[in-house]
């Protein structure tokens, strides 16, 4: 139906996550009527971070060079690791300007049943960096799903057998700020009111 | 059948999809394994919160459209099971128990027996995380399973020859114990894995029989055998008969 360079640029588009074969079009007929200098920085862009961008050989968030920004920062706190399952994950964490100290990227959660298992992630890797010795304290932050508490469950078990003075801490559980308590689970409203605090 | 539909379900298995939303699989006593979409409930204000997370008991209200997947209207829940899940054993044999009921029982038939074991399972991790997540708690359970999918093995005589007399090997292929004179095909099975099978199915799940960890190794061989034999089901074994 279309000429064989729009269909290749259909098929290309419509394999990206959440992109259907008629947003795939619609993308693609865009790129068309849009000028050559936009089109051609779309696609230096495109070929830019798939050139320039690795992961980080410490913590394996995504990195420019051997080493991510992050990690490079001498300004952080390397004796706190934040472990976190994606490097998507990394950005909201940061957005809180929370958080002064470094991460570990494991990618992905544990989940047997779909063949995930702990060699299919960066546990080892995790490991070596609390045998160091510098490391104080690790901060799971893994997602609240049930693979991901499953994961935090798993390294917190092999953390505390590998460092005794380790302080291995997880994320609190509770309420979204705004939010309606009559909306709230009852796992979330249970953990929340277990976690509560002085004020 | 378009409309809504209330029902009481299981939740199996959760899988993002799109920017907020999820795919489930949740299993049901009269309308069997139930696909469905959940709009919106990765986002942190939705008003479904963390119920649809795997291995809750909801009260579930859907819309049956045109599509096979449904849509999840709203939630309400009967048991959030909150032991269990601060339990690494118990979270996996949990995630272990439904999906073997999500990959035995995929069609939309009514087994109401295994919605009522599910959740007995689920009760009993949460309950006592410990012992719930024993081998033999989690091999009884997916004997059970066979015997309602219809695939449990023939245990008191021979599957070949009907022979009572001495059991000495299982074959999948034949479908139960067979004798040494119809062993060709078959692996070793030794006195206490056969004692413990034809227990665990006499006995309610959470009166489950005693099991060393070698007999749990070749009881769940023979389980995942049967599924793979009879059902076509490839269900996870856990390793060495350990948790």
């Amino acid at each position: 139906m279309h000429a064989p360079p729009v269909q290749r640029l259909i098929t290309e588009l419509s394999r990206l996550p959440g992109v259907g074969s008629r947003t795939a079009q619609r993308l693609a007929f865009h790129i068309l009527r849009a000028d050559a200098a936009e089109a051609t920085a779309l696609a230096d862009a495109i070929r830019d971070v798939k050139e320039k961008i690795g992961t980080c050989e410490v913590c394996f968030n995504l990195a420019e060079g051997p080493r991510c920004t992050i990690c490079l920062d001498e300004r952080r706190d390397p004796a706190v690791i934040c472990v976190v399952e994606d490097p998507g994950d990394v950005i909201p964490i940061e957005r809180t300007h929370e958080y002064r100290g470094t991460y570990h990227v494991l990618g992905g959660a544990l989940s047997p049943i779909d063949g995930v298992d702990p060699e299919d992630l960066r546990i080892e890797e995790l490991y070596g960096r609390v045998a160091s010795g510098v490391v104080r304290e690790v901060v799971l932050a893994t997602n609240p799903t049930t693979t991901g508490e499953a994961t935090a469950l798993h390294l917190a078990r092999g953390l505390h057998e590998r460092a005794t003075g380790l302080t291995v801490t997880r994320l609190a559980s509770g309420l979204p700020v705004g939010s309606d308590l009559e909306y709230a689970d009852e796992v979330t409203l249970g953990r929340a009111m277990l976690g509560r605090r002085e004020l | 059948m378009a409309g809504p539909l209330t029902t009481e379900a299981v939740v199996l298995r959760s899988m993002r999809f799109g920017e907020a939303d999820r795919i489930l699989h949740v299993y049901t006593p009269m309308r069997g394994r139930v696909s469905a979409i959940a709009k919106g409930v990765r986002r942190s204000k939705s008003r479904f919160g963390g119920r649809l997370e795997p291995f809750f008991h909801l009260r579930l209200g859907l819309h049956e459209g045109r599509s096979d997947l449904m849509t999840v209207t709203s939630a309400d829940t009967l048991s959030a099971y909150p032991r269990l899940r601060e339990h690494g054993d118990a979270l996996d044999a949990a995630a272990r128990a439904c999906d073997a009921v999500g990959r035995l029982f995929e069609t939309s038939d009514p087994h109401p027996e295994v919605f009522n074991l599910l959740c007995a399972m689920l009760g009993q991790l949460d309950a006592d995380p410990d012992a719930a997540a024993a081998p033999e708690r989690r091999l009884s359970f997916r004997l059970k399973l066979l015997l309602v999918a219809g695939i449990v093995p023939q245990l008191s005589s021979c599957a070949t020859c009907g022979e009572s007399d001495v059991v000495s090997g299982f074959s999948a292929a034949a479908g139960g114990v067979v004798c040494a004179a119809c062993e060709a095909g078959s692996f070793g099975l030794d006195a206490g894995t056969h004692e413990f099978l034809v227990a665990a199915l006499a006995s309610p799940l959470v009166d489950a029989p005693q099991i060393g960890p070698r007999e749990a190794t070749l009881a769940d061989r023979i389980v995942v055998a049967m599924a793979e034999h009879h059902a076509h089901v490839r269900l996870r074994s856990f390793a060495g008969g350990a948790r």
